[in-house]
Formats: structure tokens, sequence, C-alpha cells
């Protein structure tokens, strides 16, 4: 299996694919607006009629850019072109600022790929173990890791945990629409055969992630011929010595183990794996008070950091068919796609794609450390294109991504329907990642709760009598209760400085 | 409006969708003796949602907070954001009988002068985009990937 992912991902049209998804991701990454969810959103419509490898290769290189593409923008305008790079504005902000922006750069590309090395090497590892436990697991089991997992729309909820209830509520409905699992009941189509199948989960995406955008940005759209002052810069090599790197090895790799934990637990992505590492690495130094003033060390463990979450994200993912953040849910999107069912059974099933999915992050590691320092003349061009023209352009590019998932208009409206509804979500509030976890665990939800109580009989006490399942269940109980009272501390605190309430930040 | 009254009519609009799945689950037939039925968990979810509406707006009702009555301008500018879910929505119900390249190039260069302001208004440049971009787009579609979008009354 191993031999033939490395030929699949060793011929010249997957290596161009990732090269080619790389480069798009650093470009989505680095445009502050785009991100790279929305890159590895349009993008996967592409995959569809693509080998499975390369299909998956092209999502792994725009994955993989989309992350790193962020401290570009972070650096040369101070604004994280994705959120994942909010912690690099602090140093590299500063670091520009004193004309060391090139120095910056360099760093910021160089810890990028070796967080993100980090991740993958943990992935290798952790996966494959984890997978031989999920093999232990029943349906009722399945039940107890998906109501785990619906705990991830806790911590996504931000300080407001009734409006992140509401999406997940909203997301395990939408799932609901067209045929029932188990007895293929039609339930929600109101008389619409279209509905039959139900929601596409590549339209609800594009619909709540890129539409809504472009609907905001009409609604926002003075602002829009505001060009921001970018800083020039000038680097020879990734700008720093020998010795300096080796310095810094041991916070790229204290870091580097704060991202991949981070991303293998549920609900917490990039931006939180930064700010986390950033935070360790600054208690950690001699010198902490100049930290925020323009040093390395606090580009270094930021950029290790959110790039080794990518790594530690496809864990839960590859493993268990759970995705920890909003990249990982569309990633499952094209995993399912190409008939590849993520679980415990994948190493065995589809092994020769889970081991082109390694070599492919690897080579998309190499194609951003290489391309993405080569190319910086370039990206900090892009950074100048009009928004009032890139984004129709986007809108119509959502629209060709939703009718290729199924070749029917009736996706293109529904692209339409789900943007209003991401638009609605704005207007209230209500953070829009929950709902793609509720869309996504809801199938899983239903299934495995009426296949256990059909093999129990109907008796309830098989989910407390499981002890897999009983573990979960109490884990999710947990989980709900620590991140609950941390929300509500941050509300009162928000409250207590008389700042308005706000929910979750996307991730991506 | 403020930020109460926000999250009060946010709670009715959740508590109205949530009667209104369960009234709906409720006529989802139960085809399997020994399984709990489709309609269960429809209901469960509704129930749920009405639950949290209810449990919000009681919350909200009571709370004093010094943000209550913030109004916060969550929209700049109205007819930009309106025009462009009009044109959006136009364009969709184009995209097929008009064709892929036709309703394309026809929104890109409506959506990009609404977007375009007096000082970067640049029609001949916004029309070529319009023009250059469906045509590429669908000649990747036809010759690359092999699937035809749609090409409507005029054939292309």
């Amino acid at each position: 299996m191993i031999a033939t992912a490395l030929a699949n991902v060793f011929n010249p049209m997957c290596l161009f694919l990732i090269w080619f998804g790389t480069i798009i991701g650093i470009i989505f990454g680095s445009i502050p607006g785009l991100s790279a969810t929305m890159a590895v959103v349009l993008f996967l419509p592409l995959t569809f009629s693509m080998e499975p490898t390369q299909g998956l290769a092209l999502l792994v290189g725009l994955y993989m850019g989309g992350i790193s593409g962020g401290l570009i923008s972070a650096i040369l305008l101070k604004i994280p072109g994705t959120p994942s790079s909010i912690s690099t504005v602090f140093d590299g902000g500063p670091m520009a600022e004193k004309g060391e922006a090139g120095r910056a750069l360099g760093v910021g590309i160089l810890y990028s790929f070796i967080g993100s090395i980090l991740g993958i090497v943990a992935l290798m590892f952790i996966g494959p173990a984890l997978a031989k436990v999920c093999l232990l697991f029943s349906a009722a089991d399945y039940f107890g890791v998906a109501v785990f997992s619906l705990t991830i729309i806790a911590a996504l909820s931000g300080k407001d945990l009734m409006k992140g209830l509401y999406a997940g509520l909203i997301g395990i409905a939408l799932s609901m629409v067209g045929m029932a699992p188990i007895d293929a009941v039609v339930r929600y189509t109101f008389g619409n055969y279209q509905l039959m199948s139900g929601f596409d989960i590549t339209v609800l995406l594009i619909g709540v992630f890129a539409v809504t955008d472009i609907i905001m940005t009409g609604f926002g759209r003075r602002g829009l011929s505001n060009r921001l002052q970018q800083k020039k810069y000038h680097l020879k090599g990734y700008g720093l010595s020998v010795v300096e790197f080796i310095q810094q090895l041991p916070n790229a790799i204290i870091s580097s183990v704060i991202g991949v934990a981070i991303g293998i637990l549920p609900g917490i992505g990039g931006s939180t794996a930064g700010l986390m590492a950033y935070t360790a690495e600054k208690s950690r130094s001699k010198y902490p008070e100049k930290f925020g003033t323009g040093i390395i060390d606090g580009i270094i463990a930021s950029e290790s950091a959110n790039n080794a979450v990518i790594g530690g994200s496809m864990v839960p993912l590859l493993c268990m068919g759970i995705p920890g953040n909003t990249v990982a849910a569309i990633f499952l999107g094209g995993l399912q796609v190409h008939g590849i069912s993520p679980g415990p059974l994948i190493y065995q099933k589809s092994g020769e794609y889970v081991y082109g999915i390694y070599f492919a992050l690897i080579v998309a590691s190499v194609c951003m450390l290489i391309f993405e320092r080569l190319g910086l003349p370039v990206f900090a061009k892009l950074l100048d294109i009009p928004k009032h023209i890139l984004l129709p352009i986007i809108m119509v590019m959502c629209c060709v991504g939703a009718y290729s998932s199924n070749s029917r208009v009736f996706d293109v409206q529904c692209v339409l329907f789900f943007g209003l509804l991401g638009l609605f979500f704005k207007y209230f509030k209500i953070p829009s990642t929950p709902l793609i976890i509720g869309f996504i665990l809801g199938s899983m939800f239903e299934e495995n709760l009426r296949q256990a109580l059909q093999a129990s009989h109907g008796n309830w006490s098989i989910f407390v009598t499981r002890p897999i399942c009983c573990a979960f269940l109490i884990i999710a109980v947990i989980f709900c209760f620590f991140t609950v009272r941390g929300n509500m501390k941050a509300k009162r605190a928000a409250e207590a400085k008389g700042e308005v309430l706000d929910t979750a930040e996307e991730e991506g | 409006m403020t930020n109460k009254v926000r999250d009060l009519v946010c709670g009715a609009i959740m508590l109205a969708f949530g009667i209104g799945m369960f009234v709906l689950a409720m006529g989802i037939p139960h085809k399997i003796e020994s399984d709990v039925g489709s309609g269960y968990v429809p209901k469960f979810i509704a129930g749920c949602i009405i639950v949290v509406a209810v449990v919000q707006l009681v919350l909200t009702f009571v709370r004093k907070s010094p943000s209550d009555q913030v109004k916060e301008k969550v929209f700049d500018d109205a007819a930009g954001g309106i025009l462009t879910i009009v044109l959006m929505a136009a364009y969709m119900m184009i995209f097929q009988p008009v064709g892929f390249i036709c309703s394309s190039a026809i929104y890109l260069f409506a959506q990009i002068m609404l977007l375009s302001d007096k000082t970067n208004r640049n029609p001949l440049l916004f029309a070529a985009v319009a023009i250059l971009l469906p045509v590429a787009v669908d000649a990747l579609f036809v010759f690359v990937i092999k699937m035809p979008l749609p090409k409507g009354i005029i054939g292309f």
C-alpha cells in the first residue's frame, strides 16, 4: 500500500496538483477576507472527477498553503490573512515597523514548514494507534463518540452558548432533510423531489462560508476602496543564521506539540494553537518583556503551532470521521466523495489513500517552503488585487462549484439559500462553524442511536453499560461543563469591561 | 435594533422554527417495529430547539447587561447588500435558461460595477474581466474536466 501511495503521489500530475493547490492556498491565505476554508470549499467540486489521490492531494495543498499564507498579510499589513495567523501579528507587525519585514517573513515560512512536518510525523504515529483502539467500537460507542463530538459546538460557541447550540441544532436539522437512515422514510422535502437525497455538504459549505462573505461585502462596499499601506521588505535566504535556527528549535518543537494537541482536540483550531504557543513561549522565555516588540521567537511559536494543527486535525478525522475544525469538515466531504469512509478500518480498506495523504502533506510542506519564499514578491503584489473585482469572480466560481457537485441548477439555487442563512447567522451573531459540525455529525448521531437501540431491543441502558460509550458520555459532560464555565467567565469579563458580547471567531 | 431586542427576535424565530419542525415530525411514519422510527430524532432535535429558544428568551428578558442597549450597525450599506442579493438571485434564475457564459458575464459586470465606486470604476476593464473569465472557466470545464456547463437558449 505504501508503494502504491508513493507511486500515486510522485507522478507528474499529482505533484503538479499539490504545487498548484499550495500556491492557490497561499494566495487565498494571504489576502484578508479570503481564507483556507474558502479555498478548499471552492476547489472541492473540481476534485470530484479526479482520481482519489490526486483530488485529495489538491485539497491537502490548498489546506497547507491556506494556513501558511496568512503570515504574509499578518506581517506586511498587520492584518492576519487567516485567523490562524492572529498571533503572528504580535511580533511580525513590530518587526515590519522596524524594517525587518523580510526577516519576519522568512522565519515565518521556515518554521511553518517545521511545524507542518512535526504535525505530519505525529499524525503518522498517533493515527494507526488510535485506529486500533477504535476497532473495538460498536454502534452504541459511536453514538457516544457522536455525542462527545457534538460538544465541539460548546467550544465553538464563543461567549454565547445558546447561539452556538442554535447553529448546531439547525445543522442537525438540515442533515435530516431527505431520506432517513435505516428505513428510507422521506422527511422535510415539502414535495420537492430534488430534496430526496438531502442537501449536499459542498453546497452548504459554499453557501455559508463563501456566499455569505460576498453578500456581507455588498453591505460594506463603501470601505472596499480603502487600500492598506503595505510595508516594504528585503530578504536573503530565510532571514536567520544556523546558530539562531538551532537556538529556536526547542521553541519550534514545544509549539508544534501544542499545535498537534490542539489539532486533535475537537473544536479548537489554528488561532487558539498560535495564541497558546505564543503565551507558552513567552512564559518560558528568559526575556518575556521583549515579546510584542518584534522578536522572531513570537513568530516561530505562532507559525510552528498553527501549521502543526494540520497534522493533528487529521488524526480524529481519519480514524473516527470526526472533523475538529472547519477545513477538516470540508476535507471529510472530499474523502466521502471519493468513496473513502473515515474510521478505524481506513488503514485496511483505503490504506493507499491514507498514505497518499501523508506523502501529499509532506510534498505540500516542501512546496510551501520553497515556493512561498520564491513567490513572496508576487504574493505581496496580490495583496493589491481590488476586492470589487475579486469577490464577484469568486461568486461565479461558487456557482460553478455548486453546479459541478451534482450537475444540477437546484444546487446553485441552494447556494444562495445557504448564503442567506449565513447572513441571518451573521445578523443575529450566531457562529456558523457549529452548523457544519451539526450537519456532519447529525446523521452519525441518528444512525448509531437507532442501530444501538435496535440491537438492544429498545433498552436505553446500553449507552451506560457499554464502557466505551459511557466513558465518552462522561467525558462529554465534563468537557461541556468546563467549556461552559470558561465561556461564562469570559462573558462576565467582557461585560465587566463594558464590551459587547460576541460569538466565536471562525476558524480557517 | 438593540442587542437585547435582537436576541429576543432571534429567540422568537428559533422558537417558531422548533415548533414547526416538531409539528412536521409528528407526521413522519413509523415503519419498523423494533426501531424508534424516523420521526424520533427530528422530534428530539425540535424539542431541543424549543427548550434552548425558551431558555434564551427568558434569560434575555431578565438580563440586565450594559451591552443590552447598545445599537450595533451590522450593515453599513443596506442598498449595496440588497442589490447584491438581487443580482445573485437573478444570476441563479438565468443560469440555466441563458447559459453559463452569458449569465456569468452579465452578473460579473453588474456586480463589479455595484461594488466599485467613483475612484476605481473602469467599465472597460470590468467588461473585459466579465467576458474573459466565464469563457476561460467554460473552456476549462469542457476541455479539461470534461463536464459541460449549462449552454442555454443561445447555445454558449
